[in-house]
């Protein structure tokens, strides 16, 4: 082997060793990539909008179902309550829900999937926010405002979760694939994690009144504390609830609108007493609401026939008898034969082709306000009304009741009574010290009843306050079982076991 | 042909011997199969371009050139032979047959090998069988030649894809195989020029394609392409043809008459009153027939001119080509258009320095209608246009529908409005050089670019159908009133740097050792731009330039572009050791790194083993004397499937978009994060294959078998299955599926001489099983394939079934009478004359669960047969392929839109008790929903088609000679003269959209029947 063999067979090893592993190291020039987002304020921003973004979703894919999964607050909120039923073209459109509606629900159905897996899909971008927001270097208050709204949004993930299911696995990280099973934490972990969530958020904040006009629909102090009052008032902590309750009445920034209808009118969205909205917009339709900015609850429960809705969500007469004589409230809550539908028409049994006396009102847009798409049934802008001041007051009340200070309880109540009457004074009267002991915690649970109708709370306080049994007894209610609904198979089954399922089911 | 090569020879013979000298040296040349003498051997002093031929007795005289030398003997067909003529002045051969060609030289991956050697399965195609079929692109020329090698058009269109699967359909992502042109990884061959070619193989099982790793799952098509020879005479080949195209069937759809008597039934059906139109059917006759109007004969021609030229030490390949091809729908508008310019050269430097250059540029130029979907193909609105439509009014002007509305505008005006063009320049090169470091030790190292640039133009004319501008009848899709213009430029780059070494020995005992060690690397890089204006000043194709918008302020022009790269990089090692002449050992490991794949993944090992027993020289083989040849083959290996992954897969995008509204006025703000869980153990799919054959050659070469059996599994698929909700992200694909192929697979040919007349038959066939082994813990079964006009997805893939089979409902005949229909309460809203759809389960209720397999869109078997003959100067050759055993899935007509035209079989609909038992009646609100995905749909597809017939003659000497040319063959040819089949569609021959909808049609743009004349012409 002369030495030009030998230079040649050098030139030749390098040749073939010569790429080095760094060859394979690319990384993608558009978009970025979980790895390299996270960088400055704009990230931290945009990943904290994205927490928002799952708020919106009312109909969704689901995995584990072929179908479009509707997710609404009042599918089981109002539906599985006393206040209304399921409606539609009959009992098998959306045969699931008339199920639950008669506790007869199992757990195969899209709809708790659609619930389960849309609450922790939003719980992990919370979670992303929450675990690299942390890492970025910019303004300290404005990350702890994003971290704070991550925190809150994260708390109403799980409040829904627990008031829905009882016991839920507990995630507060994103999952490496060898955590994706995760078996149930004890609700009163869960509680203790709304609360921590919560009282992070309201600690860091701004209040309402610091908003500019483009931040309006964002999370605040006063959104936090509310929801933390509530959490309180499911776990019967009256103490903390009712301390709460009161800091945001004294905090002057809520005030109830003197006229109620308005709230639920376009210019009445985001009003005075406006604590937690989830924020909708008029957009393109026909998609059915899936990750889109408007809502589709407008159609879902505007009447059928000439309505062109799909006629869900039928007040009950029950619901309807429960309204004292003369209460506005009632016409702003739904509509009765001979009433007008804004534009749409006058509201007969003809017309609609349905036999309901009664159809919803709180989220009815008028056809002239509608997207301009051009769509027949285009996803309308009514904003979802989560938590209004109402709401806070009269969880002050009860909250004062059951420690006692019966005054301040129909105090309270009276404050709501007196908005109700809008200026009307031969109407709702206020209470008196005559109302006392059960009849006045009857009468805050009517007022809760009649103010907050058809928004989504009845099934929820039915069970808190232990009269579901009573008030659904006739439609199935059996208790130890129907408080929370039934973990769906398919997460029992992908937990490899490590989820149970709820009692009774 | 053994005549016009004897007439050549001598030509040549005549030249070269007038200018030799010295020693002589002669003998006879004859035959081992029947001892008679071999005329037209070429007797060739090595090492010189001294040459001569054996006369009509097989004699041959060579003045030798100089005095220690050896003779080649070598004869088409026969084992070439060495004999040294030192102090020799005769010498006499024997030549053995070699029909077979089994001393032929198959090119494998990263080098050549023996046929009698070879060890895996591997197909060839050589150039003869290339070029003797006018084919329009390279795809073509593998179908029905190889057992095993399945190809399937996906459209009729000029310039369509054709999909290829090797031994079945191995993946549900990506079941393309991996094309390798001189050794160039390549997207599509669609590019090249059929008559550049010189040879391809196919590797078919592990072992042969494992040289290939992580990207030889699907099986390898190597493409060789023609560089001349050292030493050649100057060779200057024109090759032409033209040819007519046309469609050769129409669907049998109801005529105006028929078609208005079943619309007012029903409409009648409905409730509904008849339509004013329709109201006397008699009156209205035959009416319009939609698919004259679209179909229509088309031509398409080819030039091709090669020249080859050696010399001592060079040889220069140079070829080019025009091709066209018009639409038989569409014509122009459906025309593609290729040119091609090739130079392949060789150079040596010295004894040890080799190095060669391949360089190939293309411009393809397409003209495109859309096609085989159900919304906006122009044959799916032919087919569904009701036939009371004239396609243009007295007027000249265009015409719409006033029955029909939606999707099925008018497809003539839909043809005159089409601008959609794909230009394409694509420059694909490479260099090499090699290094002999030791007489049996080289190196090599290739370097190689293939450029690719796109540019996709769409121009949108403003029109309108209605009369007047204000029409308010006119249907939605006839008009528009902006025109518009998309512009997209798109650029593909791959470079690849190869280096080998290759150590070749023939060891003191006899046996031979051959190593091939090598690394590769591979970059891909694309990039993209479009953009969209409206409002052009004109409305005519010839201005559409983005600067002629007059929309300037009002809507943005809007814009996108992006980049993405990926990078392999591979280490291999071959090793082939012949034992004796008996064994042939393989053994092969290649280790593959790929950018797509996950962090915890980046490199995969890819090993196979395989050996070839040579029984021939047994005994009991040897006393047998119709054996000539007997080997068996047997092989193992894993390889990879890589393709079929995106370049950043593995980990998760963060998407923009994620958005919410705030602010009174309620703006948008974004919002952004990811959508899916990363994979960061994302990884090649695994294929491993175990394949065992023989091969033998019978009959004094006259019956030659290839036989195989394989076994393919693939494993590590990659699909999508559920994760829990708490995990939050959507899922990403994981290597969890499996997929099953086996088959076997058969080759004869039978070669023989009786007279004057040369014959050849040949066939191969191949029966492959199709079967998804696992979907991973907690997979679902997966559904596509989406027909609109049935409203349903009619493909499932699930475990323990063929990938993408038909799912749907069973039917059971049609309900007779009311009492019939109601007494089947698992319909609730059927009546007398609507489709009894069977309750698989028996709980009262027809839903999802009562779908089964209504289908099997794979073939039980596939097949081709290649018939030749020569008598004297006339050659004649009859190619047939087909297909057996597999349905299709007949979504060609819009039922949910009612008022669509229908096939004859719509006269033979239920009208009263005992009229039909399996085509309902029609209504209007078909409450029955008869029209859902069942058997009703699905047909059986099997097909024979006669691909090629061809007529040849090639021109007596003498007329050449007078001519000064060295050989012209002149010829007629038809394409897809007939196919028989049971098919109701206009082609049975439907290929795939992707890899989960096999076998839909849905309005299937048909292949033409094609008549050539061309004429091949050497000069």
């Amino acid at each position: 082997m002369n030495q030009k063999t030998i230079f040649m067979m050098g030139i030749i090893a390098v040749a073939l060793v010569a790429c080095k592993q760094e060859f394979l190291e690319i990384k993608p020039l558009v978009g970025s990539t979980e790895a390299n987002f996270f960088q400055n304020a704009a990230d931290a921003e945009s990943a904290t909008i994205a927490c928002y973004n799952n708020l919106q979703q009312e109909v969704t894919n689901v995995q584990g179902s072929a179908q479009l999964a509707p997710h609404f607050r009042w599918y089981f909120g109002d539906i599985c309550s006393d206040d209304s039923h399921k409606g539609g073209s009959g009992d098998g459109d959306e045969p699931d829900l008339f199920l639950f509606e008669n506790f007869a629900g199992n757990s195969s159905s899209k709809l708790i999937l659609g619930e389960w897996q849309v609450a922790y899909r939003g719980i992990a971008y919370c979670n992303l926010a929450l675990d690299r927001i942390p890492t970025i270097e910019m303004d300290e208050t404005e990350k702890a405002r994003f971290l704070g709204e991550a925190s809150f949004i994260r708390a109403y993930w799980y409040f829904n979760l627990v008031t829905m299911f009882g016991d839920v696995p507990l995630i507060l990280e994103n999952l490496s694939p060898s955590e994706y099973q995760q078996g149930r934490t004890p609700a009163a972990e869960v509680w203790a994690q709304i609360e921590a969530d919560l009282t992070y958020a309201r600690e860091n904040l701004p209040r309402r009144s610091e908003l500019s006009i483009a931040e309006t629909g964002r999370a605040t102090w006063g959104a936090a504390t509310s929801l933390l009052v509530k959490a309180h008032a499911y776990q019967q902590e009256w103490q903390a609830c009712n301390d709460l309750a009161l800091e945001v009445m004294t905090s002057g920034e809520y005030f109830l609108d003197p006229n109620y209808a308005n709230i639920f009118t376009e210019a009445g969205e985001n009003g005075p007493g406006s604590i937690w909205e989830i924020q909708y917009m008029n957009a393109s339709g026909g998609n059915w609401g899936n990750q889109l900015e408007g809502t589709f609850t407008n159609v879902w429960q505007r009447a059928r026939g000439q309505f062109g809705g799909y006629g869900f969500n039928i007040p009950e007469q029950n619901f309807v008898d429960e309204f004292e004589s003369g209460d506005p409230r009632l016409n702003a809550t739904l509509f009765q034969v001979g009433d007008q539908m804004g534009d749409r028409g006058v509201f007969t049994l003809e017309a609609t082709g349905f036999p309901h006396l009664y159809y919803p009102k709180k989220f009815f847009i008028n056809a002239s306000d509608e997207a301009p798409f051009g769509d027949p049934n285009p996803n309308g802008y009514s904003n979802d009304r989560v938590i209004r001041y109402a709401d806070v007051i009269l969880f002050h009340a009860e909250s004062s009741y059951h420690l006692g200070d019966e005054g301040m309880a129909r105090n309270s109540v009276n404050i709501i009574r007196s908005r109700a009457r809008g200026g009307n004074q031969a109407l709702l009267p206020s209470l008196t010290a005559a109302v006392t002991g059960n009849d006045l915690l009857e009468a805050i649970y009517h007022e809760r009843r009649v103010e907050l109708g058809l928004e989504g709370h009845r099934f929820f306080d039915l069970v808190r306050t232990g009269r579901a049994p009573e008030a659904l007894g006739d439609w199935g209610f059996s208790t130890g079982t129907h408080e929370v609904f039934p973990i769906p198979e398919v997460e029992i089954t992908l937990s490899g076991g490590l989820i149970t399922q709820n009692n009774g089911y | 042909m053994k005549k016009l090569l004897l007439a050549v020879n001598f030509v040549f013979a005549l030249l070269v011997t007038a200018f030799s000298q010295g020693k002589v040296v002669t003998g006879t040349v004859t035959s081992a199969d029947d001892g008679l003498g071999l005329p037209g051997v070429t007797v060739v002093e090595k090492g010189t371009s001294n040459a001569t031929f054996t006369d009509i007795d097989g004699k041959y005289s060579i003045a030798l050139k100089n005095e220690a030398s050896s003779l080649s003997f070598s004869f088409i067909g026969y084992l070439s032979q060495n004999i040294s003529t030192e102090g020799k002045s005769s010498v006499n051969v024997t030549l053995k047959s070699d029909v077979a060609g089994l001393e032929e030289v198959v090119v494998v991956g990263y080098g050549n090998q023996k046929r009698s050697k070879i060890s895996g399965a591997v197909g060839t195609i050589d150039t003869k069988e290339i070029t003797s079929l006018p084919v329009l692109r390279t795809e073509q020329a593998l179908q029905g030649r190889a057992a095993g090698v399945q190809v399937t058009q996906n459209s009729g269109q000029p310039g369509s894809t054709q999909s290829i699967r090797i031994r079945g359909t191995g993946s549900l992502n990506n079941a393309e195989p991996l094309y390798v042109i001189d050794g160039i990884p390549s997207a599509g061959i669609d590019y090249l020029n059929p008559s550049d070619i010189e040879s391809i193989s196919i590797l078919k099982d592990a072992a042969s394609a494992a040289i290939y790793g992580a990207r030889g799952g699907n099986g390898v098509v190597l493409i060789t392409t023609k560089s001349g020879s050292k030493n050649q005479k100057p060779q200057i080949t024109y090759e032409s043809y033209y040819g007519m195209q046309e469609p050769w069937k129409y669907m049998a759809l109801l005529n105006a008459e028929e078609y208005a008597i079943l619309m007012n039934e029903s409409r009648s059906a409905a409730g509904l009153a008849p339509m004013e139109a329709l109201a006397n059917p008699s009156a209205l006759g035959e009416g319009f027939d939609w698919q004259d109007e679209i179909f229509q004969r088309a031509p398409m021609m080819n030039h091709s001119f090669s020249f080859t030229k050696g010399t001592e030490s060079s040889s220069t390949a140079v070829g080019g080509s025009y091709f066209l091809q018009d639409g038989i729908v569409g014509g122009e508008k459906g025309r593609f258009e290729r040119y091609t310019f090739r130079i392949n050269t060789r150079q040596e430097g010295g004894d040890r320095f080799r190095m060669g250059q391949n360089v190939n540029f293309t411009y393809l130029n397409r003209s495109a209608l859309a096609e085989n979907n159900e919304f906006n193909s122009v044959v799916g609105r032919a087919l569904n246009m009701d036939p009371l439509t004239q396609a243009t009014r007295l007027d000249g002007s265009f015409a719409y529908s006033e029955m029909i509305d939606s999707d099925i505008a008018n497809p003539a005006n839909q043809i005159a409005l089409n601008n959609d063009f794909w230009t394409t320049n694509r420059f694909v090169g490479s260099t090499f050089g090699e290094y002999d470091i030791l007489s049996n030790l080289k190196f090599r190292s290739t370097m190689s670019v293939d450029l690719s640039l796109g540019s996709h133009r769409v121009f949108y004319p403003a029109y309108d159908l209605g009369i007047g501008p204000n029409d308010p009848e006119r249907p939605a899709y006839e008009w528009r009133e902006v025109n518009g213009l998309m512009l997209g430029e798109n650029k593909w780059s791959n470079w690849q740097w190869e280096n080998t070494l290759t150590y070749d020995k023939e060891l003191s005992n006899g046996d031979d050792l051959q190593v091939v060690a090598g690394y590769s690397a591979l970059s891909n890089r694309s990039t993209s731009f479009y953009g969209y204006r409206d409002s052009l000043a004109s409305n005519e194709l010839e201005f559409a330039y983005m600067n002629n918008s007059l929309n300037a302020q009002e809507q943005a022009p809007t814009a996108s572009g992006g980049i993405t790269e990926s990078a392999f990089i591979g280490q291999f090692v071959r090793l082939n050791y012949g034992l004796g002449e008996q064994w042939s050992l393989s053994g092969t490991v290649r280790r593959d790194g790929s950018s797509r794949f996950g962090t915890n993944n980046r490199y995969g090992i890819f090993p196979s083993v395989s050996a070839a027993y040579n029984m021939t020289e047994l005994p009991w083989v040897a006393e047998k004397d119709w054996i000539d040849f007997l080997k068996l083959r047997a092989s193992w290996g894993q390889n990879g499937n890589a393709d079929g992954i995106g370049n950043f897969d593995y980990t998760s995008l963060v998407f923009n978009g994620l958005n919410y509204t705030f602010g009174s006025e309620q703006v948008q703000v974004n919002g952004a994060g990811p959508v899916n869980t990363s994979n960061p153990d994302l990884k090649w799919e695994t294929v491993e294959q175990t394949n065992i054959g023989v091969d033998a050659d019978l009959y004094k070469g006259k019956l030659n078998v290839v036989a195989d059996y394989f076994v393919k599994n693939t494993n590590d698929m990659l699909a999508v299955v559920p994760l829990p909700g708490v995990v939050g992200f959507l899922p990403s694909a994981t290597n969890v599926a499996s997929a099953r192929n086996s088959g076997f697979e058969f080759a004869l040919n039978h070669r023989n001489q009786v007279g004057d007349v040369n014959y050849s038959i040949g066939g191969n066939i191949a029966f492959i099983k199709n079967e998804v082994t696992d979907l991973g813990e907690g997979g679902q079964p997966v559904a596509t394939g989406s027909v609109f006009g049935i409203g349903d997805l009619v493909s499932y893939t699930e475990i323990g079934q063929p990938i993408a089979y038909f799912y749907g409902y069973e039917t059971a005949g049609i309900f007779q009478t009311n009492e019939e229909a109601a007494a089947y309460e698992a319909l609730p809203e059927a009546q007398a004359g609507d489709v009894i759809f069977v309750d698989q389960n028996n709980d009262g209720v027809i839903d999802s669960d009562d779908k089964i397999m209504i289908g099997n869109p794979h073939p039980d078997f596939t097949y081709g047969i290649n018939m030749e003959a020569q008598y004297k100067g006339f050659d004649f050759t009859v190619f047939i392929q087909g297909s057996q055993g597999n349905d299709i899935l007949n979504g060609v007509f819009r039922y949910d839109l009612n008022t669509t035209n229908l096939p004859v079989a719509a006269l033979e609909r239920w009208t009263g008790e005992g009229t039909s038992d399996w085509y309902p009646r029609i209504s209007h609100s078909d409450p029955n929903q008869n029209n859902r995905i069942s058997d009703r749909f699905v047909e059986d597809g099997s097909y024979m088609r006669i691909k090629n017939v061809q007529l040849g003659y090639t021109l007596s000497d003498a007329t050449m000679q007078r001519l000064n040319i060295g050989s012209c063959r002149v010829y007629v040819a038809a394409n897809n003269l007939f196919t028989f089949t049971q098919y109701s569609g206009l082609d049975p021959e439907v290929g795939t959209r992707g890899t989960l909808e096999i076998g839909i049609d849905r309005g299937f743009y048909p292949a033409a029947r094609t008549f050539i004349a061309g004429i091949n012409v050497n000069f």
